[in-house]
């Protein structure tokens, strides 16, 4: 590794070692209350997963295909209604969109 | 620490499974990309152990490879991961007052996406914060990436040709996580959260990139909860 990557490498390291353990350091967020700061952050969380599922499955519908994504998502939901288990539905997620790849290849 | 501290490290890790389990095969996609841009197996595996960011380190390659001035491609990175800067707040409000952070800076390093989204899931099902499952969560997360690197960064290109079934149901592994955390803290008042951040994330992909997409759905969203009764 060249040492403009290696210098890269740890410029960035560090910026995203800053953002993920700084603000936590610095008491951001801690507490209850219900200010317009404490409701913002209640609802970083959500909106942050929902955005990673859009972001993550839309590759997925702009790519155009529907047994696959169709079977992996209806799986991931039956899985959490039945189990209540993250881990459980993931995988079941996972099976279902493969073997629905594989009936549609 | 909390008095429950192997417990709770262990509950850290059986939470972790499905993270390192979506983790290991994109950390091996970015192993045999990295080596096809011209990097070593120590190489690839350092960006993976310094870094630890999927998104920018796909993106970091592409910037090594075209050329990229180091100034540019540094604010590029860390401007993509500057939504991290809401996690670790967000995780401290869901966790009430008076939790420990002594170890927040070790710990805090693995609050990736996945990671986060799993802590804020747990702790929406009653799990009380400790540092120790903090770690337990962190760790294999963590592990998964960095192995995965070396793993395809030593298989080399290719390496998954053979077997398109098993290289589709590793692709989906991380929206099925996504999926499966929004349903672990869905309640009817996040709905418009959720809507809000989902709409936001399309446009802003659409008409800029994912990254857009990503940070607008993000803020969108948060910004939508301010306008919540009762939050």
């Amino acid at each position: 590794m060249s040492g403009e990557v290696l210098l890269l490498a740890l410029v960035v390291g560090a910026a995203n070692w800053g953002f993920r353990t700084l603000p936590i350091r610095f008491g951001l967020g801690a507490g209850g209350g219900g200010g317009v700061l404490a409701r913002f952050l209640a609802a970083v969380g959500p909106a942050a997963i929902a955005t990673l599922f859009v972001a993550s499955s839309l590759p997925f519908v702009q790519a155009g295909a529907v047994l696959a994504p169709v079977a992996g998502t209806g799986a991931v939901v039956a899985v959490w209604l039945w189990r209540r288990s993250v881990v459980l539905a993931t995988l079941g997620g996972a099976l279902a969109y493969a073997a629905g790849f594989a009936l549609a290849g | 620490m909390d008095d429950r501290q192997g417990e709770t490290f262990g509950a850290g890790l059986v939470a972790a499974v499905p993270i390192a389990l979506g983790y290991f095969p994109i950390a091996f996609a970015f192993g045999v990309a990295a080596v096809g841009a011209g990097l070593s197996p120590l190489g690839a595996t350092a960006l993976s152990v310094i870094i630890y960011a999927g998104a920018s380190q796909f993106l970091a390659l592409a910037l090594i490879t075209s050329g990229a001035a180091l100034p540019v491609a540094a604010l590029t990175l860390i401007a993509m991961n500057l939504r991290h800067v809401l996690y670790g707040p967000a995780l401290m409000k869901a966790a009430g007052e008076g939790v420990g952070k002594r170890h927040a800076w070790a710990w805090g390093w693995g609050l990736t996406d996945e990671v986060f989204g799993a802590a804020l899931g747990e702790l929406a099902r009653g799990r009380r914060f400790a540092e120790a499952w903090m770690f337990g969560l962190g760790l294999p997360a963590y592990a998964a990436w960095v192995g995965g690197t070396l793993a395809g960064a030593l298989a080399g290109d290719g390496a998954l040709a053979g077997w398109p079934v098993v290289e589709a149901g590793f692709s989906f592994l991380l929206p099925a996580l996504f999926l499966a955390l929004l349903l672990s803290i869905l309640t009817r008042p996040q709905v418009p959260v959720i809507v809000v951040a989902g709409l936001a994330c399309v446009g802003g992909t659409l008409a800029v990139s994912s990254t857009t997409g990503i940070l607008g759905g993000m803020v969108a969203g948060a910004l939508a909860g301010l306008l919540r009764r009762g939050a």
